[in-house]
């Protein structure tokens, strides 16, 4: 009988979990497996199998210099997020007048379409924009536009903008949590602001920053909207990818060659970071 | 690091015009990107170093209209939003309640299983996605599209589900059992009023996920469901910025729309967030 009673609780467990389960293996685990089969079949074919796609990918120069890019850009976006970040965060928890009104335009990056944000900041950054009319303007020295559009200090720049708001609202969400009577304790104890802020807060508001510093990091390795139309000729994993089935006859196995590769690195490059940053936060 | 040092020291001192300053460049460096956006849209002739638009016009408007078809395309990207959002409610709800309320072995491992489609960048499933759809002949329809969706939308249906139907009082469902209510009438007269605010929570994440979807829409569209942001890609890349800026514009209004309407019911920041210390 109790027997039984188990059986049938867990049968009504696994029903309810079922549309879950389906949604999962349906739309990403046989998607993920046929890239993986198909990134080791010949090229337009779909028998035997091969290497010769990750090793003609990964034997070129370009390789290297794509996946360094790849690296590089989600890198610098996530510092530079979380400099922003921390800073934004210890003048928003003052709660200044109008405090709420920042708290919203924080989320704005993530609430539009990132191609719409990218459009926005091309055209800010353009050579006819308000940017450059405000710096030539300000600056008499500079006569000639500043190139920021289609760079790669102008793509890590349109990456922070559009991926900050994960870091900066973990940042702010930790330092809120945060007791006040620590840094009372702290002062009173003689520390000055700033090792009150150097060995206080930060290393207590570490874990925040790092849980949104990961979703930043993640979000612009995978990004794709963005370096698509605003990357020119520097081209990160994910449009390197798409070029491959933007082409005629498009190229399915190469492009799941580097998917895979992508993914790899992805996963890879995560452990890693999360690791890095256990051991400072420690 | 010097200079870092000096510039917290100076704002930590409470020196109010740097605090200022400093916001007013956030916002400046967050909005002023749409008003350039919004300028270009009703700007003509705007050539040379100009900071606003010489003339006005409503042409761009006009031949985002006419020529990009924009109303069947809103249309198509409406359609689209809601099945995706029908489907991903449905499952949220059951395996929201299965997360919630029922014993698992491996609770967290499954969860994060189910949140891994979040983590893998999208244009690595949709490589996949796109190929069993060709199959499938899923290709180019609104159905097709919309599942592609699911896969990002189900995971935070699942996710914001699972957090109300955890919350739920043990009591009131034991008081609604003891008043001689089954289980069908419980479900639909105790449990959903008290999980709608969650439910309708799901709803607006998973229709701005889906609205604002790219990667998985520009794997699985043809001609008869092209959406909102992969017109707006389309116009980039025929170089009509104009017109692209006169799309983005009614394609970008409804979600500050939203965002701004939402602010007090719903906490935005969960948009974002939405894992729980990943």
């Amino acid at each position: 009988m109790r027997r039984g009673s188990n059986l049938r609780s867990t049968g009504v467990t696994l029903s309810l979990l079922l549309p879950g389960l389906v949604c999962f293996f349906g739309l990403f685990f046989y998607p993920m497996m046929v890239t993986v089969v198909r990134s080791l079949r010949p090229e337009g074919s779909d028998t035997g199998w091969t290497l010769v796609n990750y090793i003609s990918f990964l034997s070129t120069t370009k390789a290297r210099s794509v996946i360094v890019l790849t690296f590089m850009l989600s890198l610098s976006a996530t510092l530079l997020s979380i400099l922003f970040s921390v800073a934004l965060a210890l003048i928003l928890r003052k709660k200044l007048g109008g405090h709420r009104f920042f708290r919203l335009t924080m989320l704005i990056p993530r609430v539009v379409p990132g191609l719409i944000g990218a459009l926005g900041l091309l055209l800010l950054f353009g050579s006819r924009g308000w940017f450059n009319l405000l710096v030539m303007g300000v600056f008499p020295f500079v006569e000639k536009p500043i190139q920021i559009n289609y760079t790669v200090p102008g793509l890590i720049l349109f990456y922070t903008w559009l991926y900050f708001p994960f870091t900066a609202l973990t940042t702010l969400s930790a330092l809120e949590s945060l007791d006040p009577g620590i840094e009372e304790a702290a002062d009173v104890a003689g520390a000055n602001k700033w090792h009150v802020l150097r060995y206080v807060i930060l290393p207590l508001i570490m874990p925040g920053i790092l849980a949104g510093s990961v979703l930043t990091f993640m979000a612009a390795f995978g990004a794709f909207s963005i370096p698509l139309i605003a990357g020119g000729n520097y081209r990160p994993l994910s449009v390197e990818i798409y070029k491959q089935i933007d082409l005629t006859p498009a190229r399915w196995s190469a492009a799941s060659a580097r998917a895979m590769i992508m993914a790899m690195l992805q996963v890879i490059f995560l452990t890693i970071y999360m690791r890095i940053l256990r051991r400072r936060s420690r | 690091m010097n200079l870092l040092r000096i510039y917290v020291k100076s704002i930590l001192r409470g020196r109010k015009v740097l605090i200022y300053t400093f916001l007013l460049c956030f916002g400046l460096i967050i909005y002023v990107p749409f008003i350039m956006i919004m300028l270009r849209s009703v700007g003509k002739n705007w050539f040379g170093r100009l900071w606003l638009p010489p003339e006005l016009t409503l042409d761009w408007y006009r031949w985002a209209v006419e020529v990009t078809k924009i109303f069947r395309i809103t249309a198509n990207t409406l359609i689209i939003a809601v099945i995706a959002v029908a489907i991903s409610t449905l499952i949220g709800i059951p395996t929201g309640w299965a997360f919630g309320r029922r014993k698992i072995p491996g609770k967290e491992l499954l969860m994060a299983m189910i949140l891994l489609p979040r983590m893998i960048p999208p244009i690595a499933y949709a490589l996949g996605i796109a190929q069993v759809f060709y199959r499938l002949h899923l290709v180019n329809t609104h159905f097709g599209v919309a599942l592609a969706h699911v896969a990002i939308c189900a995971p935070y249906a699942i996710l914001v589900l699972s957090a109300t139907i955890e919350g739920l009082d043990e009591r009131v469902l034991e008081a609604s059992a003891v008043c001689g209510a089954n289980r069908f009438k419980t479900f639909f007269h105790v449990i959903l009023p008290l999980i709608l605010p969650g439910i309708l929570t799901s709803i607006i994440f998973t229709f701005t996920a889906s609205y604002n979807e790219f990667t998985l829409t520009l794997m699985t569209y043809g001609k008869d469901t092209v959406t909102l942001p992969v017109r707006t890609y389309l116009a980039i890349g025929e170089g009509y910025w104009e017109v692209t800026s006169a799309m983005s514009i009614i394609l970008v209004i409804p979600s500050i729309f939203v965002l701004f309407m939402i602010q007090r019911q719903v906490t935005p920041e969960k948009l974002v967030g939405g894992f729980k210390g990943v």
